[in-house]
């Protein structure tokens, strides 16, 4: 069977946007609740958020957490745009802009963790 | 047989107008009357410049494809009393050229499609239990596909990007790689594997549901990439 | 073949709202067009989640008193909308994932109502929680 790579991203995209998709179900479902309906009174307060980041494990899942929606967002967007058929240049200029969006708003995700933590 | 006096409201266009506009006409319809008996009724007796396609009159050729009340139908099986509406709205498919009236431009259309290559004979499913007559490999019917475009129209990608291959020709390309019969499936798997392939499907399943000849251009388009997702899996363990 | 340019053809012009075009469509087209305004949504609140956010470098005061207007009554309405708009996102989000590896095609609008009562129960639990909790 000829299995070579046609050299299009655009399977293997769809496939990771699924995927981020579904693993955002446990992502997504975890931080609500943990943030919505565990502590007295359902949302964190300042000091409840630092008591809770304090837990290594939590950090981690929450930046992965923002690492996969910002991913699964900004691949949903480009989408978006794509099917208006762009031409090459626009699609250049789409790819990077989101991508920057994208490390944007996860670095600036982590600098605030981090900023609470410390 | 019972009769209704039907008003229809007939989209019509011709070159050299700035814009199209709707003409009404009122035919008395029977039971058994088609959107297609209607309109040649019209172009008979009421309007000779009305321009539409028709061929053979039933669900065979795919010719007489257009809107109806909104939806893509074939015009010569749209039974009028059946619609249950006592206006009747008739426009020509979206997402092709428009020539004249009902009548759109097919040619870009055909050039995309010939692309898949899918030979027009296929093995046949049904008659599974009737002896094959001799001298014949085995029972064969023609292919479902009609080429008669209204997934095309029904398509809302189609109708954002010109570019998109669209649902009959990607169905085409399925069949092929189902049952190549002398054709090169893989190129053909190489050229729907792209932003502009089976991976722009947005899962809406309006082809399917509007196809007069039970192509089910929305399940090909999920089983090649089932296919493209099988061998990139392939791949990726292949290599680990 | 027709010679398009010599019969002066009116030009098929691109419909870039083509896919909200759903009045006289089928379920499948309607999903479709509703993830997209859903996905739509919840970018737009992921922005206002981040910059919200930023009120926790500002101390223990400033966080504290957006949390107090978070628990408002008249934010209520919000977080049923948003959490409906989570559930019916995510869950015809599996529709799509699946049918989109063809498993459940010919099934799909099955598919596609059995997880929107699962979305439904999911809502009334959540809006319930957020009530009482």
């Amino acid at each position: 069977m000829n299995t070579k790579r046609t050299g299009s991203w655009a399977g293997t995209l769809w496939i990771l946007q699924a995927l981020s998709g579904l693993l955002l179900i446990l992502l997504l479902g975890t931080h609500m609740i943990v943030n919505h309906f565990v502590v007295e009174g359902g949302l964190r307060t300042y000091e409840d958020v630092v008591s809770y980041l304090s837990n290594p494990i939590v950090v981690v899942w929450e930046i992965l957490f923002l690492i996969v929606v910002t991913f699964h967002a900004a691949l949903g967007v480009r989408s978006i745009l794509f099917d208006l058929g762009p031409k090459k240049t626009a699609r250049t200029v789409i790819n990077w802009g989101i991508t920057v969006l994208g490390l944007l708003a996860v670095g600036y995700g982590v600098w605030l963790t981090f900023q609470i933590i410390g | 047989m019972a009769e209704k006096i039907i008003q229809f409201k007939v989209f019509r266009y011709k070159q050299g107008d700035p814009e199209p506009h709707y003409d009404t006409f009122m035919v008395t319809v029977n039971e058994r009357t088609t959107v297609l008996d209607a309109l040649e009724t019209i172009r008979r007796d009421q309007d000779g410049t009305l321009t539409f396609r028709h061929s053979c009159h039933h669900a065979s050729c795919g010719t007489c494809g257009m809107r109806v009340n909104g939806r893509e139908v074939l015009a010569c099986v749209t039974n009028v009393m059946e619609l249950g509406t006592s206006e009747v709205t008739v426009e020509p498919l979206q997402n092709a050229p428009l020539i004249s009236d009902l009548v759109v431009d097919m040619s870009g259309f055909y050039e995309t499609y010939s692309q898949a290559h899918m030979p027009l004979i296929r093995e046949s499913e049904y008659l599974t239990e009737s002896e094959v007559a001799e001298g014949v490999p085995f029972h064969m019917r023609l292919e479902s596909c009609l080429e008669c475009g209204l997934c095309l129209s029904a398509c809302p990608v189609v109708g954002t990007d010109p570019d998109y291959i669209g649902p009959a020709t990607l169905a085409a390309v399925w069949r092929v790689v189902q049952e190549p019969r002398g054709e090169d499936p893989e190129a053909l798997l190489a050229w729907i594997d792209s932003e502009q392939g089976c991976w722009r499907c947005h899962a809406a399943m309006e082809c399917t549901e509007v196809c007069p000849s039970n192509v089910d251009p929305g399940g090909a388009i999920m089983a090649l990439r089932g296919e493209l997702t099988r061998r990139k899996i392939g791949r990726l363990f292949g290599k680990a | 073949m027709v010679e398009t340019t010599q019969l002066n053809v009116r030009r098929r012009q691109r419909r870039p709202g083509a896919w909200l075009h759903v009045r006289r469509r089928h379920v499948g087209s309607w999903a479709f067009a509703l993830n997209r305004l859903a996905g739509l949504g919840l970018v737009l609140y992921l922005i206002l989640h981040l910059f919200v956010l930023s009120l926790l470098a500002k101390g223990p005061a400033t966080w504290n008193d957006f949390v107090a207007l978070a628990k408002s009554p008249l934010i209520l309405p919000l977080d049923i909308i948003l959490l409906a708009g989570i559930l019916y996102h995510g869950l015809n989000g599996i529709r799509v994932a699946l049918i989109g590896v063809g498993i459940g095609v010919r099934q799909h609008k099955a598919l596609f109502w059995t997880l929107m009562l699962i979305a439904a129960v999911l809502l009334l639990l959540g809006t319930w929680g957020f009530i009482t909790v």
